[in-house]
């Protein structure tokens, strides 16, 4: 019964040592304990569903026989699939994770109705799983991110309304008056996701707006569920674990309000510039590629506070799993807001619309920039809910390459290979099965890539459970075992 | 910055700015259109979907075509009309009678919305859904062969049964039968057509020229 006694003493260690020591972090991790693992399990497993839906979609695109004869795995529900688990499944579970971690440590106590908040979650995984089982069934709804039945936008919406009520109560009951960057950027995603969603729900499923304004629509949700929710919650993550696991402060911290006003002002305006060229009134457009190049503003502040920090302590990167994830998503992100920037002119959009870049860049946001970041919040976390140490850093080397690798090869594989088959579609008159044969070695890559993916997701779901059934060791046993960095977010550079 | 309202409040005022702007502008300007009655070309405007070819909508949402197929031509950029895709450019009238939009993202197959003028014919499509290597030969979209039953020859062979080149044909004794579904997705298939003009839609430049040689023509 070692496995039940370890579960056990995982989630209520009783450690020796000096009290005085990090108690108040233990009280504050032993009040969220509970629903942060609920969260950081369900978003590791959903990552390996998420990829295993990606790694059939993308083998479907070069031998369409996969699993041909299975209505339940066409290529059209597989892809949304991978699409929505990526989203809602790995995303919103891994980024609220770290955002009520942030809040409550951030806060100095937690505010949060554990039973409720854990309720809420089940709730969110419940629908997700609905979703799921909903788009098998073929009750899918033709909008992009929006695919899930339209039963399931109330659980969604319930379930994430009950989480933001707990955040915005850790956020309200905390101790330090003063707030700090990355308590801004949650509180905005919270509120901008409740808003959007609502928005999008009402908009196309239960009113729907006509044709041409549906599309208008569901091309605003999605850009901004990145910019807005996904996004933010992975900047919070950076800008709080820098001087965690750097020990030092976060450089041009100063700049920070500049950053976030002008990130939530431009990039609610950015994504419609995708619908260039289609029935909907050209201005709409235009002003989405203006906001898009507003984005410069911030994408340029944010990228000089996240790498100037990080090079500075370039030592400690190569000790720090968690400082190598966010080195990772924070050079991915500059290169990222490159190709959204200048892929948002029409002169780039003549070239790549249809084709399979939006993918690329979109799997660079999601598992490239907030993928890594989560990832490394998650390997910050974990250590100390349970007061252990992580159980083989080979593991977590391993995912970090295999994640790296998987981020370089579906790039190379969707972005070089969509200005490919957007050359051939939309500046050639090669017909269909041309294009497809020309794209042929692209297909293959993603394929490899996504398998990578899979490991690296693999990789994450064992480190959990590692973690969580290991046995305790006496190092472990005392609270000494995690040296908490000097509060440095509330203090001035 | 230390009090959540302020944020709540500025991150509200932005959204709702962004909402006016971004949807319920445009949705003032072209998002409460009426179809048009025009008696020289057949009636209401956009065509309403008959009979099968509506629940064939519901099998290609269902099925998740819209991965793959886009439903929209365009004038300004790219080859749609060199292609034969379509005749004009995709205006927000030819969508008001999709209560689930089916405009789509992605070119991985060609574009729709004119299928039913390209390919006229019904025997093609059912042909096409039950394995696409029949007449679209390295084409990597996959055989719905789920849409059609294969049964036993009981007496004499059915009327509907596909008729199939050698590689593809079942065991003998055996016919392949299409199902509703499959039928109904051919039915919307065929069905897809923009053969009309609309004022609003601007006709390519290759339409208008042939127009006005024909009105020249006319003239003299």
């Amino acid at each position: 019964m070692s496995f039940i006694d370890n579960v056990f003493s995982s989630l209520r260690p009783e450690l020796s040592g000096d009290a005085e020591n990090r108690a108040r972090e233990r009280a504050l991790d032993g009040a969220i304990r509970f629903p942060l693992l609920s969260l950081i399990k369900s978003s590791s497993v959903w990552l390996v569903i998420a990829t295993i839906f990606g790694l059939i979609a993308s083998i479907k695109l070069h031998s369409p026989g996969f699993f041909a004869d299975c209505p339940i795995l066409t290529y059209g529900k597989v892809e949304p699939l991978f699409w929505n688990t990526l989203v809602y499944g790995w995303l919103f579970n891994a980024g609220l994770a770290c955002a009520i971690f942030i809040l409550t440590r951030l806060g100095g106590r937690s505010g949060a109705p554990t039973t409720f908040l854990t309720i809420s979650i089940v709730l969110w995984n419940t629908g997700v799983m609905l979703g799921v089982i909903g788009i098998m069934a073929g009750e899918q709804l033709p909008y992009a991110w929006l695919e899930f039945p339209s039963f399931v936008g109330p659980v969604l919406f319930i379930a994430f309304v009950g989480i933001g009520l707990s955040c915005l109560l850790t956020f309200h009951a905390r101790v330090y008056r003063s707030s700090y960057v990355s308590q801004w950027w949650i509180l905005a995603a919270l509120f901008s996701f409740a808003w959007i969603y609502t928005a999008a729900q009402v908009m196309l499923v239960c009113l729907p707006a006509q044709g041409a304004i549906q599309a208008l629509i569901n091309s605003w949700y999605v850009e901004n569920v990145f910019g807005l929710f996904v996004a933010p919650t992975a900047f919070a993550t950076i800008l709080y674990l820098i001087p965690k696991t750097l020990g030092s402060h976060v450089i041009g911290y100063k700049y920070s309000a500049y950053a976030f006003w002008s990130w939530i002002l431009f990039s609610s305006f950015a994504g419609v510039s995708d619908l260039s060229f289609g029935p909907i009134p050209v201005w709409v457009s235009s002003l989405g590629v203006v906001a898009s190049f507003g984005l410069l503003l911030p994408t340029t502040t944010l990228s000089i506070q996240f790498l100037s920090s990080l090079f500075r302590k370039f030592s400690v990167i190569w000790s720090s799993a968690t400082a190598r994830f966010l080195l990772a998503g924070s050079v991915i992100f500059l290169i990222l807001m490159y190709y959204k920037i200048f892929g948002s002119l029409r002169g780039s959009l003549a070239t790549t619309q249809f084709s399979q870049f939006d993918s690329g860049v979109d799997l660079l946001a999601l598992l490239g920039f907030a993928g890594m970041v989560f990832t490394g919040g998650i390997h910050f976390i974990l250590p100390r809910l349970f007061n252990k140490e992580l159980p083989s850093s080979t593991i977590v080397d391993l995912q970090f390459w295999l994640q790296l690798l998987g981020v370089m090869l579906v790039s190379i594989g969707l972005i070089s290979g969509g200005v490919l088959h957007g050359e051939l579609i939309n500046e050639s008159i090669a017909n269909s099965i041309a294009v497809v044969t020309a794209l042929k070695s692209g297909f293959f890559l993603t394929t490899l890539g996504m398998f990578f993916f899979f490991l690296s997701s693999v990789c994450g779901v064992v480190t959990y459970f590692t973690i969580l059934l290991s046995n305790r060791v006496e190092a472990e046993q005392s609270v000494d075992l995690i040296n908490e960095a000097p509060e440095l977010e509330y203090t001035a550079p | 910055m230390n009090r959540g309202p302020f944020i709540f409040l500025g991150v509200l005022i932005i959204l709702v700015f962004s909402w006016t702007t971004v949807i319920l502008k445009p949705n003032q300007e072209v998002g409460q259109l009426l179809a048009i009655l025009d008696d020289d070309q057949g009636g209401r405007l956009p065509r309403e979907l008959q009979g099968a070819a509506q629940h064939g909508k519901e099998i290609y949402q269902e099925l998740g075509c819209i991965a793959c197929h886009t439903q929209q031509v365009r004038v300004a950029a790219g080859t749609d009309i060199e292609r034969g895709w379509g005749n004009r450019q995709s205006v927000a009238r030819d969508y008001i009678d999709q209560d689930r939009v089916l405009l789509g993202r992605k070119r991985l197959g060609p574009d729709l919305s004119n299928v039913g003028e390209r390919r006229p014919d019904v025997a093609w499509h059912l042909l096409h859904l039950y394995n696409p290597q029949i007449n679209s030969r390295g084409s990597n979209m996959p055989a719905y062969s789920f849409l059609f039953d294969t049964r036993e020859i009981v007496g004499s062979p059915s009327s509907r049964a596909m008729e199939l080149p050698e590689a593809f044909s079942p065991p003998e004794g055996f016919e392949v039968i299409p199902t509703r579904k499959a039928e109904s997705l051919a039915a919307y298939m065929l069905s897809l057509k923009v053969d009309y003009d609309l004022n609003e839609a601007p006709k390519s430049p290759e339409t208008m020229a042939d127009e006005l040689a024909i009105a020249l023509e006319n003239a003299e």
